[in-house]
């Protein structure tokens, strides 16, 4: 229009990414200007990961295409992705604690000739890119010195000094006080004023609000808006564009709850947790939903031994086992957050995974009653409809879903009366998902509790009698599962809206 | 034909070998070729009491095998068997000696001969309780643990024999154990002591709880934990277990040698390791079995008795050795990729 039109320093055209079954980025086209804030917001799910993982490099997109800096961008590796323009900083911190800022910030970039060093103005370069964004941090300084959100910086400046003028910044203040946050905002406003143009992902809209141009809102992987910052309307505006009406709502009250409270938890406080406090009765699957590091599994693995803790928790009336091991001698059971690497022993068999949990069931004087065992598999194979050739197929082998299932099959084989699922379908397909589902009502309606630690709100309205809304470590509220659920509330809640913005 | 049976949904059965079956057999098909490809060459090899020389020469390695396999399986390392080898038998011989010798090194406590030796493994348990302590408490790899506790061992062996020997003064009822021959025959009863060993070993590993955790550990530590499984307690099992073996061994060499040497045992503890590993027990745990540990030791055995037999300078051994691990090791990653594709 003008001459005061900015340049876009990055577009995709039509980026699309299939996954066998799902299509998790859908036909997404926008583009970015030079020297701004640009947000990317959506619920978990919505896409934006996939999104910035084609970006980056670490993903081929399906379809479509990607233009940085005004050329064509085929990134295959995230160090071609830097060469082409666009930096990371990724939620774990990839700086080397035992070196100095200076020597981290020069890190790969060395100019060598036979081995030896070759000086050039690069560290006086490197030097003043961060005396520019943050004259605090001392570049003799050894990198272990540092706190967490100095080390956030000092990697914002090796980005910025590699030459890269876009830097993608993936939820950067979960881990940061709010101190720190409003010194990582001042670094982000100064990189604006250098030509550098962030990409910010975070679920805190708040911050958003405070730091951000422009928007980009995702939502079941499509792309809803781009827009000025300054046209959307507020909170409550955002969260409608994020979660439109889409949020299928099939819970049908189960009305079998039983009035004893099998589980109670007091005051329980962690690193991240927040003197939380609940209890769980007979019969009811209740629900936690937050966003990512909201404390969900903290509170998962705090019931189940698996993490120390403060506080008080009660099951059956006596103190919670402080190990798991004394949590499943009690009855309690858990499917970790992480199936492959917490939940599964992948190398082995189905039949070698189901048992472990529950080893007096299928042995004598600590010899295997071998056929106890393989009837146990079958057993479970049949009742969870695990899809597989036999119980001797090595657990590696199977699909997400019927991996999922064989852990839960562990969890079950343990006759555990409270089942703690953390993310239970995580990286599952929809067939698997409602069959998983199906399996969790039956089990409260046999009267076992179950508690559900989702950061799906479709999962948790679906099938959860009651919900816990967490946000930083602390119970929020309560709710009531029922027809009558204010989704907006709810996002507000979870994303740190205090309870006057929803209204 | 069969292709109509095959995709058949049958009652699902057991056709399948497990993977450790596998790599067993081959281990073994190895060691039987090995065998006669030798006989071919060597005069003389193609000889039934060849055979049982191949095991019962090997005794003290396949027995110490048994408890570095199981530690391998969890997923730690025990280079200290062979330091335990030596200690546990200086230990007995002291312990033993009569008081009243002519000479420090041949005046010991002069306890009854039952009563050394139960002591004597006694010292070789506490080795075993300080690799546990070091890996289990304060989370040290185990490598370096154990590789600091084999030279504990040795140390201490080397201090009590003054660098030397301790073979005099010694009762009667010694040199029993280590040189008694059962059933009439020349095999020893160390040597039925390790058949003893390895048939109770396959049915722990196989059958029984214990074994199984200790595949569960190896093959994912942090899903056993979340499944219950007290991993610290099973570990500090396994290096007693296997320190107690690698005791029970230095106290038979030393009755069969009726003394007790500081350098006894030397790098058994890494042959115990090369045959475990050309057995097929894999180096980062949650695999393998102690039957392919024992005709990994076969291989070894018949590789070095053959290059004896072709009267090949001893200096040879170590190449011909390492030449056989590198391809036993290269085969079985080989076959078994092949197999899982």
């Amino acid at each position: 229009m003008t001459e005061e039109q900015k340049i876009s320093v990055l577009s995709v055209d039509g980026l699309t990414k299939d996954y066998p079954g799902v299509r998790a980025v859908d036909n997404v086209t926008f583009s970015i200007q030079n020297s701004v804030v640009h947000c990317l917001v959506g619920e978990n799910g919505a896409g934006k990961s996939t999104l910035v993982k084609m970006l980056t490099g670490a993903l081929a997109p399906t379809a479509g295409a990607m233009t940085v800096n005004g050329k064509a961008y085929v990134p295959t590796s995230p160090q071609e992705a830097r060469d082409g323009g666009i930096a990371t900083l990724f939620q774990e911190l990839h700086v080397v604690d035992e070196l100095t800022v200076l020597e981290n910030l020069t890190l790969g970039m060395e100019k060598s000739r036979f081995g030896f060093f070759v000086k050039s103005d690069l560290e006086d370069r490197v030097t003043q890119t961060l005396a520019t964004i943050e004259p605090a941090i001392d570049p003799a300084a050894r990198v272990s010195t540092l706190s967490v959100a100095q080390k956030q910086i000092v990697e914002i400046a090796r980005a910025a000094s590699s030459g890269a003028n876009i830097i993608i910044m993936d939820e950067p203040t979960a881990a940061l006080s709010e101190r720190e946050v409003a010194r990582l905002f001042t670094v982000i406003r100064r990189l604006r004023e250098n030509n550098v143009t962030v990409i910010y992902i975070s679920h805190k809209l708040d911050e958003i609000f405070e730091l951000g141009d422009t928007v980009t809102v995702m939502r079941d992987g499509k792309h809803i808006t781009t827009c000025p910052l300054s046209d959307v309307d507020g909170r409550a505006e955002l969260i409608e564009l994020m979660i439109g009406r889409t949020v299928f709502q099939s819970y049908s009250p189960r009305g079998k709850i039983g009035d004893k409270v099998v589980l109670k938890a007091e005051g329980l406080n962690t690193k991240l947790l927040k003197d939380v406090s609940f209890d769980i009765k007979e019969g009811e699957i209740i629900g936690f939903y937050g966003l990512v590091g909201a404390g969900k599994t903290e509170v998962a693995r705090a019931l189940f031994g698996a993490d120390t803790f403060d506080g008080k928790v009660i099951f059956h009336g006596k103190p919670g086992g402080k190990t798991p091991k004394e949590a499943i001698a009690q009855g309690i059971a858990l499917v970790p957050e992480e199936r492959r690497t917490q939940g599964l022993f992948t190398s082995l068999t189905i039949r070698e995974n189901v048992p472990v949990m529950n080893l007096p069931r299928v042995t004598q004087n600590g010899v295997f009653k071998a056929e106890d065992v393989r009837a146990a598999a079958e057993e479970f194979v049949t009742q969870l409809g695990i899809a597989t050739s036999s119980i001797e197929k090595h657990t590696e082998k199977l699909s997400g879903g019927n991996q999922q299932k064989v852990v839960l099959a562990k969890c079950l084989f343990s006759q555990a009366d409270l089942l703690l699922l953390d993310e239970p379908t995580r990286g599952v397909d929809v067939g698997a998902k409602t069959e998983i589902y199906e399996i969790i009502k039956d089990l409260a309606n046999e009267g076992n509790a179950v508690a559900v630690f989702s950061s799906e709100l479709e999962e948790v309205l679906g099938i959860c009698d009651r919900v816990f809304l967490m946000f930083d470590g602390c119970l929020q509220e309560e709710i009531e599962n029922g027809p009558n659920v204010d989704i907006a509330h709810i996002l507000n809640v979870v994303t740190g809206g205090q309870d006057e913005d929803a209204r | 034909m069969s292709s109509v049976t095959d995709t058949l949904p049958t009652r699902p059965t057991r056709s399948k070998m497990s993977d450790e079956g596998f790599i067993s057999s081959l281990v073994a098909a190895v060691a039987i070729s090995l065998f006669l490809i030798a006989s071919l060459l060597v005069p003389n090899f193609f000889q039934w009491q060849n055979v049982v020389n191949l095991v019962t020469n090997n005794w003290a390695v396949i027995a110490l095998g048994v408890g570095v396999s199981f530690l391998l399986v969890s997923g730690n390392f025990d280079l200290s068997v062979g330091g335990i080898v030596a200690l546990s038998g200086v230990l007995s011989v002291w312990f033993a000696q009569s008081t009243e010798g002519a000479n420090a090194l041949s005046t010991g406590l002069g306890l009854p001969y039952g009563l050394a030796i139960a002591c004597a493994l006694l010292g070789a348990l506490a080795i075993g309780a300080l690799n546990a302590l070091f890996v289990v408490r304060f989370g040290i790899p185990s490598i370096i643990v154990t590789l600091g506790t084999m030279m504990v061992a040795r140390g201490i062996a080397q201090v009590i024999t003054h660098g030397s020997q301790r073979n005099t003064n010694l009762p009667e009822a010694f040199g029993y154990l280590g040189n008694l021959s059962v059933f009439g025959t020349s095999i020893k009863f160390p040597v039925v002591l390790m058949g003893l060993l390895l048939v109770v070993a396959i049915f722990v590993e196989r059958k029984m709880v214990f074994g199984r955790i200790t595949y569960w550990i190896g093959a994912n530590p942090e899903a056993a934990t979340l499944s219950g499984i007290d991993r610290a307690r099973h570990i500090t099992k396994l290096y007693l277990f296997s320190a107690g073996i690698a005791g029970v061994v230095g106290i038979l060499l030393a009755s069969e040698y009726k003394s007790g040497f500081s350098n006894r045992g030397l790098l058994m503890e890494f042959d115990a390791l090369v045959i475990a590993l050309l057995g097929g027990v894999a180096i980062a745990g949650g695999f393998g079995s102690v039957i392919g540990m024992f005709f990994g030791a076969i291989i070894l055995a018949v590789v070095t008795s053959a290059a004896t037999g072709l009267v090949l300078s001893p200096d040879w051994q170590f190449i011909l050795k390492a030449v056989a691990v590198f391809l036993a090791i290269v085969t079985q990653t080989w076959a078994l990729a092949r197999r899982n594709k």
